[in-house]
């Protein structure tokens, strides 16, 4: 009789083997170990079985179905994971195609280039003023020691609104403005927009200014050009060599042009730079005592600097813009690059 | 300004390369903008002698010559006449190249065999002489290329000189410079010459009425000048720099003007009555016929020079026409003067005629160089056109011009301003070498005197960037200013700008930035009411084109201008906005009021087209999302939607006015087709205007409140309402109601058609009940909820669905 129970266990197993679905191997086990199963069956001998061998018996026909019931939890278990495997291989996606995007939407060029400038001047605690940019003649110009009649006037094409009154040619009169209305020390960048009355490959009839002024007892030429040499390479990278070289500006004295070296050429001449090797990119000078004058500082006390620079253009350079007017045609296929 | 490394070599000697000249002028401060090689025209064109002329045998107008190149004969046909035996002319010989990309072959010329051509002056575009073949100079060497011979090479030096040096107008002065870089020595040509016995007193007088115009004005005479074309040495410097040349007395004044910075002019002293010079104002009204044969009007501020009865020439600016020098000119008057500057600029600006002489004069010329110009042109006009200077000059001076002062110069405060210490013996060498005296002074104080010709050089600063530019500003120090400390409360206007852009941004909106200035049709195109204050625009006296002829009033117009010229360029989904000022006249005599605006626009589909999207376009309530967002980023809760206020260019239907507290921060709504139609855009567009200024002040501030323990219940219902009816209205009836237990109600749908009665709307009301201290339950939900209900339908034509 316990031999009944070997080839029982032998006659399920290989049946076991043959086996693949969650279904054959729960049918499997309703066969063998089930309530009507084979192994019940065979335990409901029991009784012609010899006394002396029922123990054996027992404790066989227990083992085997502990073996058996394993033995097909097993195969379930494998059969579930085949299955679930296959399942998830049969929901397989196409990952090439486009993701579900909802489109973001982009800063101006000018706009970052702004922040950007913005934020090295807030570093070296400078604060943001803004101005009128139709203004009076006399902030504009005046106060600026650009009396009328000056051929300094030249310099800066101008749009007029009338008597008195013009649109504002650079940043500078927030300069004066700001002076009106504070002491020293004064620390301050003033960015916006600005007008000239020029409109060719490489002038736009606006464009847009960032000013610095910084007046202080003690500020020298030396100060201006540490703190200009250290935006520039804030900018455009460590690597970035500046020239400052005299110049002419009515409001500062003495006044200085900064050009740094070329980066697409490297200062060997190309078409950006002129073939010159270099790249006029600001304006600066020591603020001049006529225009301290006008807003009653004294010069004896105090001394300082200021400058301007197109944030246009810088955006031009580091960006490699080819042309200036592309920034305010708005062409989605421009904006959309920044 | 042009200028000729050749001629300025006639002043200073340069040991520099071309590359390092310009290199050093530019750091010191005369910037070379660009560098120009000079070369002929021409090639293969060699200096010939004629050896004899004969008839063509075949034609009447032609002849043959055969001409010498030293070693080799050639024969020669020529259909000019002012050739003879032993002339020495230019051959352009076979293969030569000559300008009009002409390539000399050997030709038959009516049977006659020609190995080249003689060439005129405008043929090598050496000159404007086209009557003849260029005779040229005995002594050059035959068969020497022509460009070496008659040395045609030339460097040409474009420097933008600055409205403050004047004195580099000329070439002297840019020598001047030069020799100061170099270390060279300026060489002033030497002015001599013989006068006659006839004293310039027996023949002409000046009589100054005006001094505070003309503070100083001499004149000389020259007689039996014969006029004629300048020598070519002349000709070619004049070309260098740009000028035409004309005859041999305007080019003695023009060619003066560029080497000394003087401007000069040649009366033709027989058109000039009573022979003598009066120098007076304009009177209103007056008519003057300059050179250029233009009609003047003049006004009564212009200085004229004027003989004993007309005026002559607009002084400083341009000769007249009655007077000009012409080809059988005899005795001329030679006039050099110092004018006025802003007396000249203010003529030369309302005149418009900007003339170099002009240019000089509003900048300042040396108040002490009228002498020797005039004397350096009196003499170069006597060597070129054989005439006789007449004894003496008038020099007429009635109004001192002011003595250039003395300016003290610390050398501490040098060293203050550039922050960097230069010693005095270093600062009195850099002084000197541009020729500012320096007097003795104590050691700590110098005291200097500049040049009469350094007009911009009047005070200590002056002279402290003179020292920077002669010391080189790479050799000032780069430092760090050590700034006392600023406190600012200043608030940073960019912050919520920044915040409400990223925002903007993320709901896929790109930045434009738009010009200040539109049309000024721009109003009439959006139809605004001639009440509105937005149709009187502030207006460029000066604009570049119409288009740009007003400042804008609204932002909407750049918006669809910029959505036009997108759609034309094929892009017609747009998402765009722009920050910037809109400007209200204020009035004349005042600036307008610049107020800071946020411009939206939305056109074409609410996502882009691509397979998982359909093609959903977008409309009033994506933009309106949009605002909802900032809205609730800025902490501002009670903005109103208010449909009645109306803009004329929305459309009317489909627009609302933004209202915070009370005032109208702005408007959004889609655009009225009449003004699609009239800006010629095809596509609905949704625009918004938002005032910035005032939607920042009302800036709310973060409230952390603890989100509530107990779980909510919510009830659905849906109403009937009448079509026109807004949702609006239900939600504000129901909050007029103060029921605890409602904490939100929304509108979860809106449906019409099918199953609604004609001209109604089923609006689906959610109402959200909870309580902070308790789970609420069905019967005290189902209370308070009825009671709500009850409300709303009380009102009006609202009805349960
Ligand atoms: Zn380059």
């Amino acid at each position: 009789m316990t031999n009944d129970l070997e080839v029982l266990l032998a006659k399920a197993d290989a049946e076991l083997q043959t086996l693949q679905t969650e279904e054959e191997l729960l049918s499997l086990r309703t066969k063998y170990l089930g309530r009507k199963g084979q192994l019940t069956a065979l335990l409901r001998n029991i009784a012609v079985i010899p006394k002396e061998r029922r123990a054996d018996f027992g404790k066989r026909s227990n083992e085997i179905k502990d073996i058996l019931s394993d033995r097909i939890d097993v195969a379930l278990k494998e059969a579930r994971n085949r299955k679930r495997s296959n399942d998830l291989l049969r929901q397989r996606i196409d990952v090439t195609l486009p993701g579900r995007r909802v489109h973001y939407g982009r800063l101006h060029p000018v706009t970052q280039m702004r922040r950007e400038i913005s934020a090295i001047f807030s570093r070296l605690g400078f604060t943001v003023v803004e101005g009128p940019e139709v203004e009076l003649d006399y902030y504009n110009f005046e106060a600026l020691n650009i009396p009328a009649d000056h051929p300094a006037r030249d310099m800066q094409a101008t749009f007029y609104i009338e008597d008195g009154i013009v649109l504002r040619t650079h940043t500078s009169p927030v300069q004066v403005r700001k002076m009106e209305k504070m002491r020293p020390p004064v620390k301050i960048i003033s960015p916006g927009r600005v007008y000239r009355h020029d409109s060719d490959v490489s002038h736009t009839p606006m464009f847009h200014q960032i000013e610095g002024l910084l007046v202080d007892r003690g500020v020298t030429f030396a100060d201006l050009k540490g703190v200009l040499t250290y935006f520039f390479k804030e900018v455009f990278g460590s690597e970035t060599v500046l020239r400052f070289r005299p110049s002419f500006f009515p409001f500062t004295e003495p006044s200085a042009e900064v050009d740094i070296r070329c980066m697409l050429c490297g200062g060997c001449g190309c078409r950006v730079c002129g073939q010159s090797g270099w790249i006029e990119v600001l304006g600066s000078g020591m603020v001049d005592p006529a225009v301290f004058k006008y807003v009653d500082y004294d010069p004896e006390e105090v001394s300082g600097f200021a400058f301007g620079l197109g944030i246009d253009r810088i955006a031009l350079l580091k960006y490699g813009i080819s042309d200036l007017r592309l920034l305010f045609e708005n062409d989605q296929r421009f904006l959309e690059q920044f | 300004m042009l200028v000729s490394l050749k001629w300025l070599k006639d002043y200073v000697d340069i040991d520099l390369s071309v590359q390092e000249l310009a290199g050093h002028l530019t750091m010191a401060g005369l910037e070379v903008d660009a560098i120009e090689e000079k070369k002929p025209a021409f090639s293969g064109v060699v200096v010939a002698k004629i050896l004899s002329i004969r008839p063509h045998p075949d034609a009447d107008k032609l002849v043959l010559c055969d001409v010498t190149t030293g070693d080799q004969v050639h024969p020669i046909v020529c259909g000019a006449k002012n050739i003879k035996d032993g002339d020495v002319v230019p051959l352009a010989k076979v293969g030569a190249k000559i300008p009009g990309g002409y390539t000399i072959k050997l030709s038959k010329i009516r049977g006659v065999q020609s190995e080249g051509m003689l060439c005129s002056e405008q043929e090598l575009a050496i000159g404007d002489d086209a009557s003849g073949i260029m005779l040229l100079p005995d002594d050059l060497a035959l068969g020497k290329d022509l460009g070496e011979a008659l040395d045609l090479t030339d460097i040409i030096f474009d420097i933008g000189v600055t409205p403050n040096r004047p004195d580099c107008l000329s070439i002297v002065g840019i020598a001047r410079e030069v020799a100061a870089i170099t270390g060279n020595k300026l060489r002033f040509p030497s002015v001599r010459f013989a006068e006659s016995d006839e004293d310039i007193t027996r023949l002409t007088s000046v009589e100054i009425l005006a001094p505070d115009l003309c503070p100083r004005y001499t004149a000389r005479i020259i007689k039996n000048v014969a006029i004629k074309p300048s020598p070519l040495w002349m000709r070619l410097r004049l070309d260098a720099v740009g000028l035409r040349a004309i005859n041999n007395a305007v080019d003695v004044t023009n060619f003066v003007m560029m080497e000394t910075g003087q401007p000069l002019h040649a009366f033709d002293y027989r058109f000039l009555e009573e022979g003598r010079i009066v120098v007076r104002r304009s009177k209103p009204g007056e008519v003057f016929i300059s050179l250029d044969e233009k009609e003047r009007v003049l006004r009564d501020d212009t200085l004229m020079i004027c003989d004993g009865q007309k005026p002559v020439a607009i002084g400083g600016i341009m000769g007249g026409h009655n007077s000009e020098v012409k080809d059988d000119t005899e005795t001329i008057l030679l006039e050099s003067a110092y004018f006025n500057p802003v007396s000249i600029r203010r003529s030369s600006k309302w005149l418009q005629m900007s003339t170099d002489a002009a240019f000089r004069f509003e900048r300042g010329i040396d108040p002490h160089g009228q002498v020797r110009a005039l004397d350096r042109a009196a003499q170069l006009l006597a060597e070129i056109s054989g005439g006789k200077i007449c004894k003496n000059a008038i020099d007429q001076c009635p109004k001192t011009i002011e003595k250039i002062e003395d300016i003290s110069l610390r050398i501490k405060k040098v060293g203050d301003t550039l922050g960097t210490k230069i010693e005095s013996e270093d600062i009195i060498r850099m002084l000197k070498s541009i020729e500012i005296e320096v007097k003795s002074g104590r050691d700590d104080t110098l005291l200097v005197t500049p040049p009469t010709f350094r007009v911009d050089l009047t005070r200590e600063i002056d002279i402290i960037e003179e020292v920077a530019r002669l010391y080189g500003y790479d050799r000032i120090p780069v430092a760090m200013p050590a700034v006392s400390a600023t406190l600012t409360t200043e608030k940073n206007g960019d912050a919520l700008a920044e915040r409400i852009s990223n925002i903007l941004n993320g709901c896929g909106y790109s930045e434009v930035i738009n010009y200040s200035f539109v049309t000024s049709k721009a109003v009439d195109l959006l139809g605004l009411d001639l009440a509105d204050q937005r149709r009187n625009p502030v207006k460029i006296a000066n604009p570049l084109t119409e288009d740009q002829s007003v400042m804008r009033t609204t932002m909407v117009y750049s918006l669809l201008e910029t959505m036009r010229k997108n759609a034309n360029a094929g892009s017609f989904n747009l998402k765009i906005f722009e920050m910037g000022r809109v400007y209200l006249n204020q009035g004349a005599g005042k600036l307008p009021e610049e107020r800071i605006c946020l411009g939206c626009l939305l056109t074409g589909v609410r996502y882009e087209d691509i397979w998982h999207f359909k093609d959903l376009q977008g409309d009033f309530y994506d933009l309106k999302g949009v605002l909802e967002n900032i809205f609730e980023d800025l902490k501002i809760s009670d903005v109103k939607y208010v449909s009645d206020v109306a803009e004329p260019f929305l459309h009317p239907g489909k627009a609302c006015s933004l209202v915070l507290g009370g005032e109208r921060i702005g408007y959004l709504g889609e655009v009225h087709p009449n003004v699609l139609d009239a800006m010629d855009v095809k596509n609905p567009a949704t625009v918004c205007e938002i005032d910035l200024e005032r939607l920042t002040a009302n800036k709310g501030s973060i409230g952390y409140k603890d989100f509530p323990r107990f779980p909510s219940s919510s009830r659905d219902v849906a109403v009937l309402i009448d079509v026109e009816q807004e949702a609006e209205t239900i939600i504000a009836a129901v909050r007029e109601i103060d029921e605890e237990l409602l904490e939100k109600v929304s509108i979860f749908d809106v449906y019409g058609g099918e199953r609604i009665p004609e001209g109604k709307k089923s609006i689906g009301l959610r109402f959200c009940y909870r309580s902070g201290d308790h789970t609420v339950t069905d019967e005290e939900v189902n209370q308070v909820h009825d009671r709500l209900v009850k409300h709303i339908v009380a009102l009006k034509s609202v009805s349960v669905r």
